[in-house]
């Protein structure tokens, strides 16, 4: 169907674009109904810790205003809304709950591995505790809990907050499906990171200055850190919309990073560690760094 | 990715062995300067006392404001701290003080009160002179600038890399967003508007507690923040970006144990540098001045 068959038959807006129009508008509504349920079913109180009126919700322009800095991050994850709400105690420090709405399950998960420092302590499908600070990941919400100063209490107040959120969302999210293609012998599971934004790849590994793996909101991306007896590497895996465009992507990656690759698209690094890259129709497999050509050469043939 | 441009990896890093050494900060020589660009070196003065906050908390306004006296006189070779903000401003000039209010860390209010004294007490009337951030645009006294000062707390920051004095201009502009690509590389571009261009004259990045690192959408813990205890002061905030960028990334490796790199890497710096012309990034070209307390000074 061509556009003017499309104007024709619903005098004056495509097809395609109404669909489209009505889908957009149902998915936001559909998205600020359940941010809302949610929020009408969360705790007023948390131990001692009461819950303030006035909760806000930001949608993905107004976030700047909220979380000055680490919203570009936010954004590259496709962020939808963020609901935020403030706990308080006479004399004690305010406890912040951000839900984030990221409109998939998939850059729920990846907003999650963008900060995966810290230990588990078994909420929603996955979480970390660190000083200060409580995330876990679940259907497609991500969930923030911060003390604005650390105690003991104020830790214990954020952990039955979490579990009370977790509670309250009822789905389950699926991870990424790029993630299952990682090669399994020797992962370490807790480095692995999702992600579809150069400047995040470059927050975890910096690559280049320029994005040379054409990595955007339509590629799929995995990084992750491998140990196989005693050698290490670490490995990136990029999905793209066409062959064509991995194709040329893998030309770009030998161009700039490894242009003294041999036949097999791999080459020892002035450091002595090894990097090389192979392609199978839509899906890049580098290995950035492994401590041998071996290692490196395994890693691309059990990409699954 | 087309054609043959020149493009920075992490392979030239490895190349050199600056990675390590420098923690991926300024560590490749330029062979890309802009042209027109000074070759003198320009002159930091880091001034510290380890008196001048209490640990994390309260600042003691009569050392820090002694800190700043000290570090302008001798950042532009003046004979005392009236002579120093007389090089500054002069009566017939009207004086914009670029603050940061990230509420978090903000710019002390005892600094931007003794910053406007002193410019009192060099002659620039009250009425010509402003301190502001978010509201630089509309703001008449900067509108009317014929002299700017830029002044903010050094942090870490989740998508420059650094909270720097050459992100601190991004108020300038009415959509700081379109900034924000590759990392906001291309800030330096903003210091060459008309509403900026040549106006600054005096940078002053705090480092009294400056923040290392930054987790989750808050980005700030105070675990991840030390009593430095330290003012960088430069007409070029290049350089005196530089000079914060290097202790920021000292702190991090003494702080975890390895080399953990600034994340992203602060392209901006280098870019104001070398695409921008706006000063120096790199250590062979800064005059580094250490005054006071020298232990812990990372640098």
């Amino acid at each position: 169907m061509n556009n003017s068959s499309r104007t024709r038959t619903f005098g004056g807006l495509s097809g395609f674009a109404t669909v489209s129009i009505i889908f957009l508008f149902m998915t936001q509504i559909t998205h600020a109904l359940s941010l809302e349920s949610l929020q009408a079913d969360l705790p007023k109180q948390v131990d001692r810790w009461s819950a303030q009126t006035g909760d806000r919700i930001y949608d993905e322009k107004t976030i700047f205003s909220y979380i000055d800095g680490a919203a570009e991050v936010y954004k590259a994850y496709n962020m939808k809304q963020c609901l935020s709400r403030r706990y308080t105690i006479s004399g004690g420090p305010e406890i912040i709950l951000d839900i984030f709405d990221m409109g998939s399950s998939e850059d729920a998960y990846g907003i999650f591995t963008h900060d995966i420092d810290g230990t588990k302590v078994g909420i929603g499908q996955e979480d970390r505790l660190r000083p200060g600070w409580l995330s876990f990941w679940k259907d497609r919400f991500f969930v923030s809990i911060y003390m604005e100063e650390e105690s003991g209490a104020a830790e214990q107040a954020v952990l039955e907050l979490g579990r009370q959120v977790a509670g309250k969302i009822s789905g389950k999210g699926t991870r990424p499906a790029i993630i299952s293609q990682l090669p399994s012998a020797g992962l370490q599971n807790d480095t692995v990171r999702y992600l579809h934004h150069p400047v995040v790849l470059n927050y975890h590994y910096y690559l280049a200055d320029e994005n040379i793996l054409n990595i955007s909101a339509d590629t799929d991306v995995a990084l992750a850190q491998y140990q196989l007896g005693n050698q290490t590497a670490r490995m990136l895996l990029v999905k793209y919309p066409t062959p064509e465009e991995a194709m040329r992507s893998q030309a770009d990656f030998l161009n700039y990073y490894i242009p003294d690759a041999d036949k097999k698209g791999a080459a020892l690094l002035e450091n002595g560690q090894w990097a090389a890259v192979s392609r199978k129709g839509h899906l890049l497999a580098v290995v950035l760094e492994a401590d041998s050509r071996e290692l490196a050469e395994h890693l691309l043939q059990n990409v699954h | 990715m087309t054609g043959k441009k020149r493009v920075i990896t992490r392979r030239d890093f490895i190349r050199t062995g600056s990675w390590a050494v420098m923690g991926s900060l300024m560590g490749l020589p330029l062979a890309h300067r802009a042209g027109g660009q000074t070759a003198q070196k320009s002159r930091v003065v880091l001034i510290r006392n380890q008196n001048a906050t209490e640990g994390h908390g309260a600042l003691n306004p009569g050392t820090v404001v002694q800190m700043l006296d000290d570090a302008l006189t001798v950042a532009l070779g003046a004979e005392d701290p009236v002579s120093a903000w007389r090089k500054i401003a002069n009566p017939g000039d009207t004086v914009g003080i670029k603050s940061n209010v990230w509420f978090r860390l903000p710019t002390p209010p005892e600094l931007e009160k003794a910053i406007t004294a002193r410019l009192v007490e060099a002659g620039v009337a009250p009425q010509n002179i402003s301190v502001d951030d978010r509201g630089v645009k509309s703001n008449p006294v900067f509108k009317r600038s014929t002299v700017l000062i830029n002044i903010r707390p050094m942090r870490t920051h989740h998508w420059s890399g650094l909270g720097s004095l050459l992100k601190n201009y991004i108020m300038f502009v009415p959509q700081p967003w379109i900034y924000h690509g590759n990392a906001c590389e291309r800030l330096g571009a903003i210091w060459q508007k008309p509403q900026v261009a040549g106006k600054t004259r005096l940078n002053i990045l705090v480092m009294l507690t400056p923040l290392f690192h930054g987790v989750g959408p808050h980005h700030f813990s105070r675990g991840y923040t030390w009593p430095y205890g330290g003012l960088i002061v430069s007409t070029d905030p290049v350089s005196a970006d530089a000079i914060g960028a290097r202790i920021i990334q000292a702190k991090r490796n003494q702080y975890f144990g390895e080399d953990r790199p600034i994340s992203p890497r602060p392209l901006h710096i280098e870019a104001a540098d070398i695409k921008f012309g706006l000063g120096n990034s790199h250590p062979d070209r800064i005059e580094l001045i250490k005054l006071g307390w020298h232990e812990n000074i990372l640098i």
